[in-house]
């Protein structure tokens, strides 16, 4: 989630401290082999904080999907955002992971019309809102701009990291600013260190592990005013095809895989190279904004 | 996990909370220096860093902040309340402090952000130990 955006910047120091040439990130989960009753997966790590243990889990308040739904009903309360904006953000991204031969979805449509006559999974969430669950893994090597130009793929440079905190870390429940995330913080910093504005980003991976979630990143990252993020994605804004601002155009989490970020970066090198699927047309800046409730960080990468 | 979902009784964290429940009294932590209500527990005062913290009973009596209707058992306890309201209630003593629970006795279509909302006092509903906690319903 967040290592796959301040990876590059931990390799940087590496290298220039001469303590490696090559550096790779691999990251692998088998959740959907071990899914069970969601304590060997992704629940488990907030089961396992005490307090949350003691004092959500007793009341049903547990987990992601009721953490989200619950972020999702206040969202809608505070700023109007709409069942119809979280399905567009669905809608786009299975259309992206259409295109995609490697997504889990890769076969299967979703219009905004089936989207909507969806049960509700915990209202206002629908299975259609909610990331997959996958066995899978991916990796990306690093290297220094000069060995990097000597390869035969076109260089992508890691030109901006930021990485930002919630003051109220996991207990989601207490944060004050509740439908907000630590982009607001982080992708301020990646930018500024790319020298770049929100506005020069061709292309945008996300993690998604909800639509609300990357609702609300778009929003925090700079890219539409807050709590304009339902308008702005119903303007079919993040399609790989035409929108202003593509988004996640291999599927994303909740259409590609939940291989928990690094293959949002992995298809941000694609798109800068030219070879992804579901091309975004003379793709040069691309971002990556990751972020898991307690944490943000954000990943500038440019053709190189 | 020991009974999952239920409340771990004895960790010193929250047992002033769980006790005050089975007493059907509501406790939330509270600065001796400068009065700001602490929560979730911690060792020192958010606002004043002082270290001595005092359980304090408060009304019962907040706003309904956020709240799903779960669909789904996500894990297999929660599979005979389905479907059931949890959410996070603002105490009126201070909004910033949010307690999760179970919205009982309502409609859950009937629900409305902000509404004002009271504590009542009902054993948790899963199988194991009789766990009594704080439950919320429209005021």
């Amino acid at each position: 989630m967040n290592l796959a955006a301040t990876a590059p910047l931990e390799a940087a120091r590496a290298l220039r401290a001469g303590k490696a040439h090559v550096l790779v990130n691999v990251f692998a989960v088998a959740w959907a082999t071990q899914r069970g009753d969601m304590l060997g997966g992704p629940g488990q790590f907030h089961a396992q904080e005490r307090f949350k243990r003691n004092l959500e889990v007793p009341f049903g308040w547990f987990p992601q999907p009721v953490y989200f739904a619950s972020i999702a009903r206040r969202h809608m309360h505070e700023y109007g955002t709409r069942s119809e904006h979280l399905g567009e953000i669905a809608v786009a991204f299975r259309r992206h992971a259409n295109r995609h031969p490697g997504a889990v979805m890769h076969g299967r449509e979703l219009s905004l019309e089936q989207y909507l006559a969806r049960p509700m999974l915990c209202d206002p969430l629908r299975v259609e809102d909610c990331c997959l669950i996958s066995d899978g893994g991916a990796a990306f090597v690093m290297t220094s701009p000069e060995r990097a130009r000597d390869l035969a793929k076109p260089p992508v440079l890691a030109t901006g990291v930021g990485e930002a905190r919630s003051r109220t870390g996991t207990w989601w429940a207490q944060q004050p600013d509740f439908t907000a995330t630590p982009q607001v913080f982080s992708a301020p910093r990646a930018f500024a260190m790319a020298g770049i504005a929100p506005g020069d980003v061709d292309v945008l991976t996300l993690y998604d592990p909800f639509t609300i979630a990357a609702l609300m990143q778009i929003e925090d990252m700079g890219f539409c005013g807050k709590g304009e993020g339902g308008p702005f994605v119903a303007e079919g804004n993040l399609r790989f095809d035409g929108g202003s601002l593509p988004t996640n155009p291999h599927g994303g989490m909740l259409s590609h895989a939940y291989v928990l970020g690094i293959a949002h970066v992995v298809e941000t090198v694609r798109q800068l190279r030219g070879e992804a699927h579901a091309q975004v047309p003379g793709a040069r800046v691309g971002a990556y904004g990751g972020y898991t409730g307690h944490m943000a960080s954000t990943l500038v990468l440019e053709k190189g | 996990m020991s009974e999952f979902p239920l409340p771990e009784l004895e960790w010193e964290g929250t047992r002033p909370f769980w006790e005050a429940a089975a007493r059907e009294a509501l406790v939330i932590p509270r600065c001796d220096a400068c009065a700001a209500w602490v929560w979730y527990p911690r060792e020192c005062c958010g606002a004043c860093q002082a270290e001595g913290l005092t359980w304090t009973p408060v009304s019962g009596r907040g706003t309904l902040f956020t709240w799903t209707v779960v669909h789904h058992a996500f894990a297999e306890p929660f599979a005979p309340l389905v479907p059931y309201a949890t959410g996070l209630v603002a105490l009126a003593e201070d909004p910033a402090v949010r307690l999760a629970t179970l919205l009982v006795d309502c409609d859950p279509a009937s629900l409305r952000v902000d509404q004002p909302v009271r504590a009542l006092f009902r054993r948790l509903p899963y199988g194991g130990r009789e766990v009594v906690a704080p439950l919320f319903t429209p005021a």
